[in-house]
């Protein structure tokens, strides 16, 4: 009898491991939020530069605020300040700094409107 | 009969696990996805990504940049993806200046593809321009940030900075396989060279919409079309200036069955 009750928890135990490797191994594709909000911190800082780059030239923050949205951060201040960190330590262009530098200014100077609120 | 139910309980057990092994991994403690690269991102958000990497293009008019930036989504061809994701926002009319730059940023594309194989390009003749080859995604060596200074083909300027564009031809033709109640406009710069990016505007009484050359590459990169409504009478002309086409409406046509359809109208214009 006690031999029954141990096949039946090795069962288990096997249908177990299996279910979770196929939960796993087939998951299914993650949300969209989920995505864009993963993507690798040099993905998520070329992002933010061609944020910056397109703000450097149209100058429209309501615009550009709008678009690091897509990144799904709370604080938009706070990705921007991340890619400058990375721009700075993996060599980005003077100019490209400059753009990002000048778009966190920016943003960071509606702070007191926006506050935690974006979109 | 003892047997038969030994195998049974074992079945269930394993049935049983495999149920809770499911709860765990995928309510419980489903994959968390880290550090994506863009061309993993689900199709809304690699649409999102594109428009970025177009709205940075208008900006920096860095073409080499944006075609390394393009190649990290890993379309099988990038142009068609911009050109129909353009196509497709504009009919819907979604983010207007977006789908604007996409749009440029195709035609730049498929003209810098077109200059490089092609410097002297053939004058177009008669209504079958030929499509453009494929635009080939350049290798990204470096994924953050391509230099700015790797400049191989310079984005085109506007191509009707300088001079206006003048209707060389107006026909209305009624051939079932050009198309039914379509506007088909044809832009070819002075050295007969297709105009792609050019950006008309047709008016009709309560509306108004726009389109560009160059988004359906395989008609030609100066080819545009607009689809007629019947008995709605549109006017036309390019959007940097020239002379506007008044007028227009679906012609009228029989077919060779006695059958009534919309003709198509043919407009050419050269800068």
């Amino acid at each position: 009898m006690l031999g029954r009750w141990i096949r039946f928890l090795l069962a288990i135990a096997l249908g177990a491991a299996g279910g979770v490797a196929i939960g796993w191994l087939r998951a299914p594709a993650p949300s969209a939020d989920q995505r864009a909000a993963q993507l690798r911190i040099d993905y998520q800082s070329d992002v933010v530069l061609m944020i910056a780059e397109a703000y450097a030239a149209d100058q429209n923050l309501a615009a550009a605020i709008g678009r690091l949205a897509f990144l799904h951060r709370s604080q938009p201040a706070e990705i921007i300040q991340q890619a400058i960190n990375f721009g700075e330590r993996y060599g980005y262009s003077d100019s490209d700094l400059q753009k990002m530098r000048a778009l966190l200014n920016a943003v960071e100077s509606l702070t007191p409107l926006v506050g935690t609120g974006v979109p | 009969m003892n047997e038969r139910r030994g195998s049974l309980y074992l079945l269930t057990g394993l049935l049983l696990g495999m149920a809770i092994g499911l709860v765990y991994s995928l309510y419980l403690e489903p994959v968390q996805y880290t550090d994506l690269a863009p061309d993993l991102l689900a199709a809304a958000d690699k649409d999102q990504y594109r428009a970025l990497i177009a709205v940075a293009y208008l900006a920096n008019g860095d073409l080499v940049r944006a075609r390394a930036r393009l190649a990290l989504l890993k379309d099988a061809d990038p142009y068609n993806a911009l050109a129909a994701q353009a196509q497709r926002w504009l009919a819907e009319g979604k983010a207007a200046d977006e789908a604007r730059a996409l749009g440029l940023l195709a035609a730049d594309l498929a003209q810098a593809q077109a200059t490089l194989l092609a410097p002297t390009a053939a004058t177009p003749a008669g209504l079958s321009p030929s499509p453009p080859a494929a635009v080939a995604p350049s290798p990204a060596g470096s994924i953050a940030t391509p230099s700015p200074a790797e400049t191989l083909a310079s984005p085109q300027p506007t191509p009707s900075a300088q001079k206006p564009f003048v209707l060389r031809k107006r026909e209305a033709i009624c051939d079932p396989a050009l198309g039914k109640g379509l506007i088909i406009v044809y832009v070819w710069d002075a050295q007969g060279n297709e105009l792609p990016g050019v950006e008309i505007i047709v008016n009709w009484e309560g509306g108004e919409d726009r389109f560009f050359t160059g988004l359906k590459p395989d008609l030609g990169l100066g080819y545009a079309d607009f689809a007629m409504q019947a008995e709605v009478v549109y006017s036309l002309r390019i959007a940097s200036g020239g002379e506007p086409v008044f007028n227009l409406s679906a012609p009228p046509c029989t077919a060779a069955n006695g059958e009534a359809f919309p003709g198509v109208w043919i407009l050419e214009f050269v800068q």
